[in-house]
């Protein structure tokens, strides 16, 4: 098949763009899952689409490819393009524009009387242009009336099409569009809006901490969101992108979006049916939804509720034990700001004022060890740290050590 | 279904191409300038070929359109249940748009399905209306392209007052804050919104006079050792960056992420909280600064 700027499916791309944004190291010879041509089709897609993010460097292992995005500095997310790239027919691309203008006085026409007017209206100017069949017609309306762009009445025995209402306001929208198409999690729902527009990629405003990968895992975001709605269950096809291992099937029931502000990661919380338990997935690593029952009892999203209330991330660690943990934190002269930072960090935890120059933080929840990372931002303030599960400040002081190790310290590590 | 031809380049770029035809202002070079401008790199191998040669009949030989109207398309039932959710958060207020038409609509989400569960909690205030007339009235001067006097606290509560070009509104998704992005005659001002207290629209400058200093930006050399899934960890967390990476053997790789001076303290703290798991390697300022940290914890931990 020829090749095309354009695509059919999202998938294959999906995880393409993910590897040339998140790691850009890697050479063709490093994608191995599929054929070279694959990936020298993929790559070329997204240069063409993305070219003026697109990096080059050749090292040893050949020429790398990868998207380097400074995300304070853009207008709009470059990862929606992909969204803006699906293939069509050339019948797809007529009948659009034919059946918006046909019914854009407002007008009602059956298949049939569609057809015919496409037909005498537009086409007949055009020696030797196909008209389109009255059964493609039927099922295009048919699909225009499930996207909302018409709406479907009855005129006697027949159905007849008019196009949607323009009752809303979208002058008033704009700023706000501007502002949730880059913030709103299916902000590239916005990003169509925008397109539409005349200012085009012009805007007020601009985002720091802006993870933009997360644009690539909207569809399948919007399929959680949709069983959300109606209490269903839900068929997971999830990968991990740790190991090698393949596609897992779970059945869930989804309950929430977890979403890290600091990391840009979005994870699924759902009860698990066969486990018997919450589980978190990773969404960047879920390849395929599909609806299930309606579930008719409260009784997983009272669980899962209850279950949040001790969460720091998004780990449940061990058999659900909960670990209890300490930190007093040194706070000098005109160092207030130290306990402002607590107070706006401390997510379930508890901050309080123990001495003139000490503050102590503690919380009680599921996998103490998750909150190393956080707890390694007070380094050069930690006057204690306990916690009732001893890996953790051995883990703590271990990593100590070794960063005095590897920046030559002023003096030996404490044994 | 959010991956559809309708939302995309192509039928966009077709629109535009017959809104100038239907004007009667479409050239064969306009065409061209159009697909080259909104649609893709390869997209002139493609449109412009498919309009002239009636694969798509939908543009006569001399340019004009078969169509009886200027292209236009309703909202989908996604755009609008999406419009229908944005309703119900908070930050909305400070937009108020005008909500007709979706009364009867579905929002595509409740705003209580997500968690953002490590967002700072001392957000600005979105329902004061204080809050909200600040920043209504610095959009209107982004807008409008007029100066701006604001009054407002400094970090050391001390009281002051600019006159400022407002270049943008930069919003962080982390502190849940908006910032006003500014300059004046001789410095760059970046403010947070909650502090300003009163804020003036004053006359419009030129575009002559529109010149934002440019932040300080510097870059740092980081060293990976992809232990406990470092690699993916760090590559992501870093990833609003504009940044390089390079594989210097199977565990190590070297990154180097350029970022803005006022933000180094920041920075500092997410190096350290990788732990011995990501080493800095340049500058030497910097080096200092997380040696300085661990110098002090040391010293902490010997004397509990």
């Amino acid at each position: 098949m020829a090749y095309s700027e354009l695509i059919k499916d999202f998938g294959r791309i999906r995880d393409y763009m993910r590897q040339f944004y998140v790691y850009g190291f890697k050479s063709r010879m490093d994608y191995t899952t599929k054929s070279a041509r694959s990936y020298d089709n993929e790559r070329r897609r997204i240069e063409s689409w993305l070219g003026d993010y697109m990096s080059f460097r050749q090292d040893g292992s050949g020429k790398n490819v990868y998207l380097s995005v400074d995300s304070r500095s853009i207008a709009s997310n470059p990862l929606y393009q992909a969204f803006k790239a699906k293939s069509f027919t050339n019948g797809d691309i007529t009948f659009h524009f034919f059946v918006m203008d046909l019914l854009q006085g407002g007008e009602a026409y059956s298949a049939a009387e569609i057809t015919e007017l496409i037909a005498s209206r537009y086409i007949a100017e055009f020696d030797g242009a196909e008209p389109l069949d009255e059964s493609s017609v039927r099922k295009k309306l048919r699909e225009y009336t499930e996207l909302g762009l018409l709406t479907c009445e009855k005129r006697g025995r027949e159905n007849v099409y008019r196009r949607s209402g323009e009752d809303i306001h979208p002058e008033t929208w704009r700023d706000a569009v501007d502002f949730y198409a880059e913030e709103d999690p299916l902000g590239v729902i916005g990003s169509y809006l925008r397109d539409r527009t005349p200012h085009g990629t012009e805007t007020p405003f601009g985002f720091k901490h802006h993870y933009i990968l997360h644009a690539l895992d909207s569809q399948i975001l919007a399929d959680i969101l949709a069983a959300m709605q109606e209490n269903r269950a839900i068929d997971i096809c999830v990968v991990s992108h740790r190991g090698s291992k393949g596609p897992k099937e779970h059945t869930v029931y989804p309950d929430k979006v977890f979403v890290s502000t600091q990391s840009g990661r979005q994870y699924l919380l759902c009860y698990h049916y066969q486990f018997k338990k919450p589980m978190f997935f990773r969404i960047d690593g879920i390849q395929t939804v599909k609806p299930g029952a309606v579930e008719q009892s409260p009784k997983f999203a009272e669980y899962c509720a209850r279950y949040r209330e001790h969460l720091w991330g998004v780990s449940p660690g061990i058999g659900f034990n909960i670990d209890h943990v300490e930190m007093d934190v040194h706070v000098g002269d005109d160092e207030g700001y130290i306990i402002d930072r607590l107070e706006r960090e401390k997510r379930c935890g508890r901050v309080e004022v123990i001495a003139e120059h000490t503050c102590r933080f503690s919380a009680d929840v599921y996998d103490a060890s998750e909150m190393l990372p956080w707890l390694r931002t007070f380094i050069g303030r930690i006057v204690r740290l306990e916690c009732s599960d001893k890996s953790v400040t051995e883990r703590f002081y271990k990593d100590l050590d070794e960063m005095l190790r590897l920046y030559g310290g002023e003096s030996d590590a404490v044994p | 279904m959010l991956f559809h031809e309708i939302y995309g380049r192509y039928f966009a770029v077709v629109s535009e191409i017959l809104t100038e035809a239907a004007a009667g202002t479409l050239t064969d070079a306009k065409m061209t300038e159009l697909v080259r401008e909104k649609a893709f790199a390869e997209s002139t191998l493609t449109i412009p070929a498919a309009l002239k040669n009636g694969i798509w009949p939908l543009l006569r030989p001399d340019n004009s359109t078969v169509l009886e109207h200027a292209p236009t398309m309703p909202l989908t039932t996604l755009e609008r249940r999406w419009l229908k959710a944005l309703l119900s958060d908070p930050r909305i207020a400070l937009f108020a748009p005008d909500a007709a038409g979706l009364e009867d609509v579905e929002p595509l989400y409740p705003q209580d399905a997500f968690v953002y569960y490590d967002r700072y909690s001392d957000g600005d205030p979105f329902e004061d209306p204080e809050y909200q007339q600040v920043f209504r009235m610095i959009l209107t001067a982004i807008h409008e392209k007029r100066r701006l006097r604001i009054r407002f606290k400094s970090g050391r509560g001390r009281r002051q007052s600019w006159i400022c070009i407002p270049v943008r509104l930069e919003y962080s998704s982390k502190d849940d804050k908006f910032r006003l992005i500014s300059f004046s005659s001789r410095n760059p001002l970046t403010i947070n919104l909650g502090r300003i207290r009163i804020c003036q629209l004053l006359d419009p400058y030129t575009e002559e006079e529109f010149r934002p200093k440019a932040p300080r930006r510097k870059k740092l050399t980081l060293e990976l050792t992809d232990e406990r899934n470092a690699l993916e960890r760090v590559m992501l967390h870093f990833s609003h960056f504009e940044k390089s990476t390079e594989k210097l053997d199977e565990l190590r790789y070297r990154l180097t992420v350029t970022y803005e001076q006022e933000d180094e303290t920041e920075l500092l703290i997410r190096v350290l909280s990788f732990g011995p798991v990501l080493r800095v390697i340049e500058p030497e300022s910097f080096i200092k600064l997380v040696r300085q940290r661990l110098d002090v914890q040391n010293r902490l931990r010997a004397q509990n």
